[in-house]
């Protein structure tokens, strides 16, 4: 009865295509230009953010650590509402992530602070008993790359036309004026930090490593 | 052989005899097919590389299954799914409405072990990766629970003065009084303010009684905090007190802690949580 699919590999093919790519294009494509629409209130990161989000995906924090909150309630209890696809509107790339070794991280700036991430980011057992989340101390040596940071900003506002310098955005301007602001940025988080190594660095100008991945981990809400 | 009465062992051993069994008999047929067998009907068009295929019909009850299976899924991929919408968050918001009815139910009158336990619960997720898990603070990261809200955390007060709780007062100076006159303070609000129960100086009560007016400016006579200038010192060292905070978080000179207002812990819980709290230091 069916030999003629037999006969015809290719077109069998499409047609097995079609029926498995169904589930996705009855829930994605009809609200996909509404879904990848911002979500009202979320803006760019800004460049010291931005420095910090490259620190997290250098030191693969997305191999431990999810950002993505799915509607159960048993996470939104822990972390906070779940998560909107357009919340990630401005990640590039999102870091989901697809393993929880750690906690998920996707709203950690509305329950954890700069002092609190501070301590931990030293060293993580000494304030979780028995934690197994590896020490990152060559953060408070390394020198956050704010160029870098700039270079992306100012790609994805030329290439996507993502808003900075727009009313209620970040400020972007020029390299010199985004150095300035992130050090004025790096200036606010250091304020509640102890470490003597980094206040010094950033009386030089300099804005260590820990400092961007604070504004980072701050700056998601 | 008591393992045998368990009705799901019976169940697995016979499955599994059965399984043997009929292994048994189709392996026997199937050698019996390949010895005897000789190559007899029609072969169908199609040929790949020499290698062909008879032309077997299906069996009925086997045709009719895959035929309705694809009505079905025709139906279901046109109407059944696009038209009745399952959606997550709908299923979602159910789930939490009925959680939150059944919590509410449950917990509506919650006795003093149930409170305490609930607080237990709520601290060792919430708060112990700041404030440790016995609440001591981890040597200064955070407020030291096991003292906090006690007399002498009063005294620590007034020698230290306090700032971050955001009242329209602002900060609250450091060394307002010394040594024993401080003692003597504490003394009072434990007895006669936040009525705590007995003093640990109480020959100091009448003392502190005399320089409660240094307070008094910004805390009120009574310690009701004077319309929300201050914090209610009526309320100090009881649940009420840690519920203020965990509204208003705390940017001290300890450190930042966070404010729990986004619906993370209901009232209940944070009520709780206060009382396991104050349970720690008196
Ligand atoms: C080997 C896996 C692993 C890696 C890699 C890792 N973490 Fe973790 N992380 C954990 C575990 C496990 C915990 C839970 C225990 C704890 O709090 O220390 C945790 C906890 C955390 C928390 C606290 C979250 C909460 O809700 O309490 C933060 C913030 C965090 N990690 C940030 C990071 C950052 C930033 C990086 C990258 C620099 C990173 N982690 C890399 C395993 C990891
Ligand atoms: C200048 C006004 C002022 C005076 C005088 C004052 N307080 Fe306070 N007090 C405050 C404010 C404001 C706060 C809230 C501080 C904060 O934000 O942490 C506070 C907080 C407190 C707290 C709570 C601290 C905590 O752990 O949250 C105690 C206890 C207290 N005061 C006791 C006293 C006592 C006892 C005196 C008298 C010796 C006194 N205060 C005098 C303004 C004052
Ligand atoms: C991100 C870390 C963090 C978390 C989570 C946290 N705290 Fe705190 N908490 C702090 C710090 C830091 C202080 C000290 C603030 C200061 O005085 O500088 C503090 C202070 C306090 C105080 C004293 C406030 C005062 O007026 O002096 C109480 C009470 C308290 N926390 C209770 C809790 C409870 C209950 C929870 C859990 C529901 C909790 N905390 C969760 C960091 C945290």
């Amino acid at each position: 009865m069916f030999h003629w699919l037999e006969r015809n590999p290719f077109f069998f093919a499409v047609g097995v295509f079609i029926v498995i790519a169904y589930a996705g294009i009855v829930t994605i494509l009809p609200d996909f230009m509404n879904s990848a629409r911002p979500v009202v209130g979320t803006k760019p990161y800004t460049v010291l953010q931005l420095a910090g989000r490259h620190v997290y995906i250098k030191d693969s924090c997305n191999a431990c650590h999810s950002q993505l909150i799915r509607p159960f309630k048993s996470e939104t209890d822990r972390y906070g509402m779940y998560s909107l696809s357009g919340e990630y509107a401005y990640d590039r790339p999102f870091l989901w992530g697809s393993k929880r070794t750690g906690p998920d991280l996707m709203r950690v700036g509305n329950y954890r602070t700069t002092d609190w991430h501070e301590n931990h980011m030293l060293n993580p057992a000494e304030i979780v008993p028995g934690s197994i989340m590896p020490k990152y101390p060559h953060m408070f040596k390394n020198v956050a790359d704010i160029e870098t940071a700039y270079a992306e900003a100012l790609t994805v506002k030329k290439v996507f036309n993502v808003p900075y310098d727009k009313s209620g955005m970040p400020k972007l301007g020029t390299l010199e004026e985004a150095k300035a602001q992130a050090l004025k940025e790096a200036e606010e988080i250091v304020a509640n930090m102890k470490s003597p190594e980094v206040k010094e660095a950033l009386k030089r100008g300099e804005i260590k490593e820990i400092v961007a991945i604070i504004a980072y981990l701050n700056s998601l809400k | 052989m008591n393992w045998l009465n368990d009705n799901v062992n019976m169940l697995a051993l016979l499955g599994a005899a059965a399984i043997i069994l009929i292994t048994v008999f189709v392996v026997a047929k199937y050698i019996k097919q390949m010895k005897e067998d000789k190559s007899t009907g029609e072969l169908a068009e199609e040929n790949w590389d020499g290698i062909g295929e008879y032309k077997n019909e299906l069996p009925i009850g086997w045709s009719l299954a895959f035929l309705g299976t694809i009505v079905w899924g025709l139906w279901y991929f046109l109407i059944g799914y696009p038209l009745n919408g399952y959606s997550q968050i709908g299923e979602y918001n159910e789930e939490v409405q009925k959680y939150n009815t059944k919590f509410e139910n449950k917990w509506a009158n919650p006795d003093e072990e149930t409170l305490m336990g609930m607080g237990e619960g709520v601290f060792f997720v919430q708060c112990a990766p700041c404030h440790g898990v016995t609440g001591d603070g981890i040597n200064g990261k955070a407020a030291d629970l096991t003292v906090w809200g006690s007399e002498a955390a009063i005294v620590d007060v007034i020698l230290k003065g306090s700032k971050g709780l955001n009242y329209p007062l602002g900060e609250m100076p450091a060394g307002l009084l010394q040594g024993d006159d401080a003692k003597a303070v504490a003394a009072y609000m434990v007895e006669k303010i936040a009525k705590l129960g007995k003093s640990k100086n109480p020959d100091l009560v009448a003392k502190g009684e005399s320089l409660w007016a240094v307070c008094a400016g910004c805390h009120g006579q009574n310690g009701d905090g004077m319309g929300g200038n201050s914090p209610s010192l009526k309320n100090y060292g009881k649940p009420e007190f840690v519920v203020d905070v965990l509204n208003r978080g705390k940017a001290g000179n300890i450190g930042v802690m966070p404010k729990f207002n986004d619906g993370r812990l209901s009232d209940i819980q944070k009520l709780a949580v206060g009382k396991y709290v104050n349970s720690l230091s008196q």
